[in-house]
This record gives structure tokens, sequence and C-alpha cells, in this order.
């Protein structure tokens, strides 16, 4: 097996037993990057020089056991709307091209303390909008798994950089479904924590009442290494919960006996893809067999989960990219007569249409004489959103369905019609409006693409998630199977 | 008729105050913006720099909840910050942290006097927001190519006092604006700098036929950076507005600039189309709930507000009203006046010389009574010095001068006391020779009953004694040397 | 809600254009409107939900009166805050003059 294909756990205890060094880790990681690179297009950067060395302070660490962690050595990709000091970060939008933020995110800071390795900076959809990876402003990613299709969004490029072996684990964002959608496209695990348990300073901000950073890993107890490495209260910013931070490997191996486990009759919408349905509804099946109580739920307004998403989230991005006018930072079109002119033209060459178009939503919804009728109707929603969630744990422990309706689909395939496309986020969403956490795991593959499992816990029992997770995991081998690339030769 | 019997003035007054902290409302910045070099006070937060996140100051809310108190408001028990968004280069994130329908008080009232009568202006509300970031024109305004922007203001905590459109003159106007900046000062929120645009006023001026209860047309009024210019600037508001009414025009809801060179309004250019401000409460920032007992905590920690500091001067210490709201019009001055009254002087004498020549001597110099060299002891010796006899009233006006001038005052109260009257018997004898050698008619004028020509004669002894003769004495001897 | 029959307009989505300050040539106004009408359809289930009993969730979280204390920070030397300025002059940021 090669380096790169390995898990967090696996590496880590090959580093303290010294057999090998972060500097070849991260080589032999950086090499599969330029073997498949150019097939992917995951990342946006790749940061040789940084992650080098920040590979020779992990050995000192290694070598001395100095304050030597769970992380330490580990090679990392961060998705591009995370803030590294002196790191060029683009939000996958050319208006930000050239952008050096001079200071970084909290979770990066953490993970600096950690002694990760920055591998670079991960594609995405642009100000994390999308489902496909095709918003980005630069180039679109290829999933590992079929070169010609889509690996979800809008973490896309961070998906594809774990699935294919260009990085060991990522960070990713969620809003909508931007890490679990890709992680399932990807067969891959995605972590969207409840909102306010990661730090979102140093996040470049989509929705700032819905964002979660979160990790992207080959299986569950990495993604709880991730999570707790990242996770906890911070001052800097005020939305971040002071709830404390479980031990999340103290209850992993707990097993599912004697949960009960919801499944949302809701969830199975239509559209859904057959082998999908099939594939989830095995899944459920499974965890019976493991011990779990499986019982019908219902969270009676997961259809109109959508339709708020598309108020709130364009609403509040629309007020965050203002910020986005060629004064301080960024492209700046030039050449207008006046101030009006600039930010106009700066504006409208530097965002994508996508963005454009939620822009002109969010917009809207906010203006005059449609507040009541858009912003606050769907805030309002939101509560009901809450609700449903709150019923359904009274009842059961948590929840299940798929993450994504189908497979991942052709690049090109749902980019004219943009509903199409928000329909691909239609099961993760109620999670980013229901103040839950959701994960999602492989749970098989449809003609050679992955599926994904979504386990949704309540607010803050991360723990629980990962338990449900794990015990699905370690009952299956869809973890242990590899995109083609991943066993691709040099 | 005139104006004010034929039209109504009706004027509504908001006013910013920068809340006197140390640093941002949002970021740990220091708020000293005045003297810093450009952009040298920022951060990502306040730059408004992708990924930055606000974090609410703690002793701005607090500033903002102890004026309000001093301003008679009801405080809420919820309130949260809204986004104000609008597109301007000193706007680093295209939108303003701001307080839109939950603001962190409203319904008080100030009061304040015109001429000793009493007038209450209703307040609608306090509220707490950001500064904006300043903006330099290269070059003369209306041909600048550019504009240079400098980000250490933006992210300052302000204040924003919106009265009731109660004011009625641009006397009451002017009043409320001086009553209202030393409450200000007296809490210690703002230091009443208006020069600098640590406090400003804007005005809403309109006018409206006598009895009729709705509202003219109301004009905004903006740049009036001193008391005489809101003044002014309502007063020929006032005047354009009648103007146009009278002709039968009609007026435009709009902004105007006051232009204090050229003494009048002008017409800033309507914006093109209407803003709109889509406000939406702050998602980066979890509302307040203002508990009871926090409130309680705040107004205890209140100072004496000048209102119940006037009542008391003129009770405890038998001042006039009017020279009681003089000396409360500032804390420093009303502290100076209380020192100098506890180290033992008394109370009338120590206010003349307040509200007299000390007083005089500092606005000549636009200077405040904190910042002079005289401070309570010294005019609480010199007073003593002038009972006690030593110097003549006359002397201790040159004296204070003196004092006041120098940068320390104590060599010129030792002078003083060094430089005695003259009471001596002994002394003055020979004056008194002088005097009477010299004024022989006066002499026999006060011999043949004119009690007035002794008078003329202890002014003469006086003069020839350069003022230090001791009058009583002179009067005592005189009458003896003549009958 | 807006009843169906007013449909979004090109006059609106030109306003909306302006008040975003999204610089949009007419052919992107006819498509952009008829891509946001196709949005707006869908988000009228949002109608759907019985809200009368609900207040609104503007807060997520249960955390209040986030607060920090009054104390001066390191901020970032005027020249890392002009680093990435497009467009300066000494230590200020250059911007076309705003017509007035």
């Amino acid at each position: 097996m090669r380096l790169f294909q390995r898990t967090i756990r696996d590496l880590h205890q090959m580093l303290i037993d010294r057999e090998i060094s972060s500097v070849e880790l991260t080589e032999s990681v950086m090499d599969q990057i330029q073997n498949v690179g150019d097939r992917t297009k995951a990342y946006l950067l790749v940061t040789n020089e940084l992650a080098l060395r920040q590979a020779r302070a992990a050995d000192d660490r290694l070598r001395s056991k100095r304050d030597v962690r769970p992380l330490t050595g580990i090679p990392i990709a961060l998705k591009d709307v995370l803030c590294v000091k002196d790191v060029a970060s683009t939000a996958g939008s050319k208006i930000l091209k050239g952008f050096t933020p001079p200071y970084s995110a909290t979770v990066v800071e953490r993970l600096e303390a950690e002694g990760a390795v920055f591998l670079g900076k991960t594609n995405c959809d642009e100000f994390a909008m999308g489902s496909s990876n095709e918003n980005s402003g630069y180039w679109p990613v290829h999933n590992p798994w079929a070169l010609d299709r889509v690996p979800g969004g809008s973490s896309g490029g961070s998906a594809a950089a774990v699935a294919s072996g260009e990085a060991i684990c990522a960070l990713g964002s969620d809003t909508g479904g931007s890490i679990r959608q890709p992680a399932a496209l990807t067969g891959i695990v995605g972590f969207k924590p409840t909102y306010g348990r990661v730090s979102r300073y140093g996040l470049i901000a989509f929705a700032s009442s819905l964002d979660q950073i979160g990790p992207m890993t080959r299986d569950v107890a990495d993604s709880a290494v991730l999570l707790q490495a990242i996770a906890g209260h911070d001052p800097r910013d005020s939305t971040s919960s002071s709830n404390p931070v479980p031990d999340y490997l103290a209850s992993l191996r707990e097993g599912v006996k004697g949960m009960r486990l919801g499944v949302p009759k809701e969830y199975f919408v239509a559209g859904m893809e057959p082998a999908v349905e099939q594939s989830i509804r095995d899944a459920i099946r499974l965890l019976e067999q493991q011990g779990a109580a499986i019982e019908e739920v219902s969270l009676p307004h997961s259809d109109v989960a959508l339709p708020a998403y598309y108020i709130i989230a364009p609403a509040e991005a629309s007020s965050n990219l203002a910020r986005y006018d060629g004064t301080r930072y960024g492209f700046q079109a030039g050449g207008g007569h006046n101030l009006i002119e600039e930010y106009m033209a700066t504006r409208q060459q530097g965002f994508g249409a996508e963005v454009k178009r939620r822009i002109m939503l969010g917009t809207y919804a906010l203006s005059s004489g449609y507040y009541d009728a858009y912003y606050l109707q769907a805030q309002k929603v939101r509560t009901l959103i809450i609700e449903d969630f709150q019923q359904a744990f009274t009842k059961v422990d948590a929840l299940l369905g798929a993450t994504s309706p189908t497979v991942a689909f052709p690049l090109g395939a749902k980019t004219q019609d943009p509903v199409a496309m928000y329909l691909n986020d239609i099961i993760t969403i109620p999670a980013n409006l229901g103040n839950v956490c959701g994960i999602s795991v492989p749970c098989g593959l449809a003609d050679g693409l992955p599926i994904g499992l979504q386990v949704i816990a309540p607010g803050f029992r991360e723990d629980t998630a990962l338990r449900v997770a794990y015990a699905f995991e370690t009952a299956t081998e869809f973890h242990k199977a590899s995109s083609p690339l991943m066993g691709a030769a040099a | 008729m005139s104006v004010a019997t034929r039209y109504e003035v009706v004027v509504g007054l908001e006013v910013h105050a920068q809340v006197l902290t140390e640093s941002k409302m949002f970021c740990g910045c220091s708020t000293d913006y005045l003297t810093a070099p450009p952009n040298a006070n920022t951060c990502p937060v306040c730059l408004g720099l992708p990924g930055s996140l606000p974090v609410i100051n703690r002793r701005a809310v607090e500033a903002t909840i102890r004026t309000a108190l001093a301003l008679n408001c009801e405080i809420p028990e919820f309130s949260k910050f809204d986004r104000k968004n609008y597109f301007y280069p000193d706007l680093p994130k295209g939108y303003q942290i701001s307080q839109y329908d939950l603001p962190f008080s409203r319904h008080g009232h100030l009061d304040f006097d015109v001429k000793g009568e009493p007038h209450r202006c209703g307040i609608t509300r306090v509220h707490l927001e950001e500064d904006t970031g300043k903006l330099l024109h290269e070059g003369a305004i209306h041909e600048s190519q550019a504009s240079l922007v400098n980000f250490n203001r933006a992210g300052v905590p302000l204040m924003e006092i919106v009265s009731e459109p109660d004011l009625r003159s641009a006397d009451e106007a002017r009043e409320y604006v001086m009553r209202l900046r030393a409450i200000l000062q007296y809490i210690g929120v703002n230091n009443g700098d208006m020069e600098s645009g640590q406090l400003r006023c804007d005005a809403n001026v309109s006018l409206r036929p006598a009895g009729q209860s709705e509202l003219g047309t109301k004009v905004e009024i903006k740049n009036m950076n001193s008391f005489r210019a809101i003044h002014r600037a309502i007063e020929y508001e006032v005047e354009r507005q009648t103007e146009v009414l009278d002709g039968g025009g009609r007026l435009t809801q709009e902004t105007r600039g006051w232009n204090d060179a050229r003494g009048l309004t002008i017409s800033q250019r309507t914006k093109e189309f209407a803003e709109d401000y889509r406000y939406f409460p702050e998602p980066d920032l979890p509302p307040l709930d203002v508990s009871r007992m926090w409130v309680d905590e705040i107004r205890a920690s209140l100072p004496e507000l000048p209102a119940a500091r006037r009542e008391r001067f003129i009770t405890t210490y038998g001042l006039t009203p009017y020279d009681a709201s003089l000396l409360t019009s500032t804390r420093p001055m009303a502290q100076f006046f209380e020192e100098t009254v506890r180290l033992g002087a008394p109370a009338k004498t120590s206010a003349n010389w307040i509200l007299g020549d000390f007083s005089r001597l500092l606005n000549a110099d636009l200077r405040e009574i904190q910042d002079a060299s005289v401070k309570p002891a010294h005019l609480q010796e010199l007073i003593a010095l002038i009972d006690s006899g030593v110097i003549s009233g006359k002397m201790a006006k040159q004296t204070f001068e003196a004092m006041y001038r120098a940068s320390d005052p104590a060599p010129a109260l030792a002078e003083a006391k060094g430089l005695s009257q003259i009471s001596g018997d002994a002394e003055l004898a020979g004056l008194v020779d002088q005097v009477i050698a010299e004024n022989a008619k006066s002499v026999a004028d006060f011999k043949a009953g004119k009690a007035q020509a002794l008078k003329f004669l202890i002014g003469q002894a006086m003069k020839l004694s350069k003022g230090r003769a001791n009058p009583q004495r002179l009067d005592a001897l005189l009458r003896e040397k003549i009958s | 809600m807006p009843e169906p029959e007013s449909e979004l307009s090109s006059r609106e989505v030109e306003h909306v254009a302006r008040l975003a300050r999204l610089g949009i040539t007419p052919e992107e106004v006819l498509r952009y409107r008829d891509q946001l009408r196709n949005i707006l359809h869908h988000i009228e289930a949002l109608n759907r939900a019985d809200t009368s009993k609900v207040p609104a969730t503007a807060h997520p979280l249960a955390e209040r009166n986030v607060m920090r204390e009054d104390r001066r920070e390191q901020c970032l030397p005027a020249e890392a805050a002009l680093r990435n300025a497009p467009s300066r002059e000494g230590a200020y940021f250059k911007v076309k003059a705003i017509q007035e």
C-alpha cells in the first residue's frame, strides 16, 4: 500500500514508530498530486515549499518526541475558502485573484499547532456556491471515480483530493451540503458539525448563519481525529459555541445496539436514483441487524427547506459579498469614469453567473417591500425545521437517509438549469437549517460510482453521528474501495 | 405677520457621538485615529477582509445604556444589531453594523433652558453602531479624480441620538445640543469635540403653517461643525424655506450641506436612484438580553447629572439658578467650584470669581477650566487673602490674572501676600497729609458737609499708593485729620 | 407573498443589479430575469408552511451577550493592511472619485 493511500491513524502510528518521516509521507502525497493532479484539477494552489518546511518541523517534533499530536506530520488539503497567512486565497473566484490574507483562520492556526502539513488550497465552487464544483472561477474538478463526472460541490476539490490520494485528509465547508454531498459522490467520509461547533473566523463567508467547516477523510475514525483538532469555542467568532468539546474517539466503538434510528420518510425524494435508494435501504437494514431499532419518522417541513435555504443563504451572501468592490484587495476592473462604474465593472467581471444570480436573489429578498414575504418568512420556516428535528429526536437518537439523491452526474449535465442543480442538496440542506450535525459515509457503488449514507444527529451530538457512522463502516467494506486514480500507477 | 406666527418651525436633531473607548466597536484596534498615521490602526475586522468577524465591545454597549439612562430613556430587555447595506469607499464591508428595529433604548427626553425658560425635547432613540473610515479628496473636491481612504476611524463605536421633532427654533436647537454635549461629557462617554467630528450633528428642518398638525417637507441639513453653525444653519434654512413657501413654491425633500464660509445651505445632488438599506439582523452577532440587574449596575455608576447638580448648588450653596446653571454647564467647572468651597472659600465669592474673571480669561484663550494652571487651592487662597484684608479686591484681580498667565500660580500668590495693603497708620499718615495738602477745595467741601468730597480724597490717596492703601483706614484717618 | 401575476420584471432585475453594484448587459438582464423567475417559482413553496405561530430564527444558537473587554490588541502594520490594495497612494487606499 502506498503511503498516500493510508489513513491518518495508520500514518500517525507509522510516524511515531519512526517507520516513516513526515517528509517522506509529504513527498509521497506530492508525487501523487504530480501524477494525477492534471486529471482531477483538485488543487488551485499546491504549496510545496510550505509543506516541506512544515514536514521538516514535524519530523523534529517526532524525533524529539516533543509535543506530538494526532495530526503531527500529516499532510492535509485546505479548501480555498480558508485563509492561510501569506498564502493566496481565492474562494474559487476571479474577484480574489492575487489576494493574500495577512492572517490565518482559527482552524488553520489550530492545525499549525498540531504540526499538520499544508499541501495547498483546493478548488471549490465560487464562494462555496454550487453542488458540482463547476462554478469555480478557475476550472472544474473531475471526479477520481470517473473523470467525465463531477465530484460534487462546493468542496469538490477537497473531496477529489482525498479520494485520489492527493491528500490524506482535507477541510471543507458546508452551508447546504457542500461537505457531505461531494463526500458521497467521491466515496469518502464528510462531516458537517453543528453550526457553532467550529470557528468561522478566517472562513471566507458565504452564508453567516449556515456556514460550517468540517473534516473530509478516508474513514470515520479519521473524521473524529480531525474534528477533535478544530472544534471548540473561539473568542474571535461570536457565533462559536461554548459547549464543551467531548473526546470524539471515546464513544466511537460503542456500536448501535439499543439505539433508536429514525428514517425520515420525506428523504426518499422524487428523482432519487433507484440504485441510491436501494443502497440506503440496505444500509438501514444492516444497522438494524447490528442491533438498532429502526422506525419511520416524519420531518413534515422538509419540502420547504430548499426554498427557505434559497432565500436565507443568498440574502446573507448578497451582504457578505458586498465587500468585493476592488478597492482594498482582489481584482479591480479599472477603466471606469467614476467609482460607481468601477464597482459595476469589477463585480460584473469578477463574479461568475451563479454568484451573480444568488446576489441578485438575495438582494431582492431583502429589498424594501419583499423582506417580510421572503426573508422573514424563510426565517420562520427555519424555526419549523428546527422544531421538526427536535420533535424527531425525542423519539430517536439519530436519523438515516441518503446524502445525495443521485450518484455523480456528468460534467455539464446540470449547468443549464440552476434549479436542477439546487435539487442536489435537497436532503442535505435541512441539517444546515436545523441546528443539527450530519455525516456522510460510503455505503455502496452504482455502476462504479459511490453512494453516501447520511447520519444526522442532534445539535452538539457529533459523538452520536460518529458512533453510528463508525458502526456502519466497520460492518462493511465500502470505505476500503478506492477510486481508480488512487490505485493508478505513476 | 412675522415668520414666527405664520409658520411653525419644526426641528429634529440627529447627533452622532463617538464613544470614548480604548478599542473599536468590533475589534481590538486603537480608537486613537486623530493622530495615528494613515491605516496604522487597522486589522482584518475593521478592514473588512474576507473571513473576518466582529466581536462586540462591552464598554461601548454600557456607554450607550448610560447615555440612554441620562436621557431618561426606556431600556428594553432585548436588543440586537442589524446590517445596513450600502456601497461607499469608506465602508469596508459594504454594510455598516448598526441597529434598526430593536435599539438599546427609546422614548426619553432632555430638559434644557432657553433664556431661562425651561424646555423639554423628546428623544426617540439612542442606538449603537460603527463609524466609517475617512475620505480625503485629491485636489479640490470638484475637480478631483480620486479619493484617498484611511480606515483608522472605521469601526470606532458611535452612538446615534435621535430627537423627536420637538424643537421650534434655532435657539432651542443650539441649547439642546449644548445641554446634550454637557451630559455626554459629564457621564464620560464623549469628549464633546465637534471640530474634530467626535460629536456630529445633523438637523431635520421643516415648516408648517401655524395651526397645522401635519408636518411640512423635511430637509436634512449636514456639515454643521459648531453650536454657532447649527444656529446659523437653521436660521438660514428657516428663512430659505419661508421664502419658497411664501412664493407659492414647493420644497423638495432633500439633503443640504451647510457652507459656513458662504453662510448658506447647498443642495447635495440627489442620488440617481434611491438607496434601500435592506436591513436584516446581523447574523455574526448573537443578540443581547439587557437584564434589569445590568441596567441597575450601570445606573449606579452614573455620576450626578447636570440637572440634579444644579438643584443641589441652588439649595446647598444658596446660588442663583442662573449662576448654578453656568457653574454646572461642564463637569470640570462644577468640580472646580465644589473643591474650592470644600477647601474653605465662601460659595458666593467662589462663584463670582469662576464665572467672572476666570471665565473671561478662559474664554479669551478658548481654554477649558481643567487645563488652566490655577487650581482650586490657588483660588481659595486668593479669596482668603482678600477676606483677611491682606490685599484689596482690585489687587486681587491683578494677582489672579498673573496667576492665570503663569504656568505656576504659586509665585504670583506669594508676591501678593508680600505686597500687602498699607494699613499701618504711620505709613498712611504721610499719604493723608499729602492728599490734604494737594486737595484744599475738597477738604473745604467735606468740612462744609459734602460727604462725596471724602470719597474723592480717599480715591486720590488710593491713586497715590497705587491701590495698596487700605481704604477703611484712610477713611478714618482723613476724618480725624480734617475735623 | 407577491401574486404570481406580478412576475419579476426586467426593471426589477435592473434595480436589484444596481443596488448590488453588478454591471449587467441588456442581454443578461433578460437571461437572469428568466432564471430568477424560475427560482422564485420554486421558492413560492415557502407559502405552504403555516408560520403564523412561530418566531423567526435569526440566530440559531442559544448564546446571548457575547462581548469582549475594551482592550487594545495588536493590529496590522499599515503595510500589511495595504499589501493587497489594487490602487494606493502612500499609506492610503486610492479609489476613483465619487461623483456627488
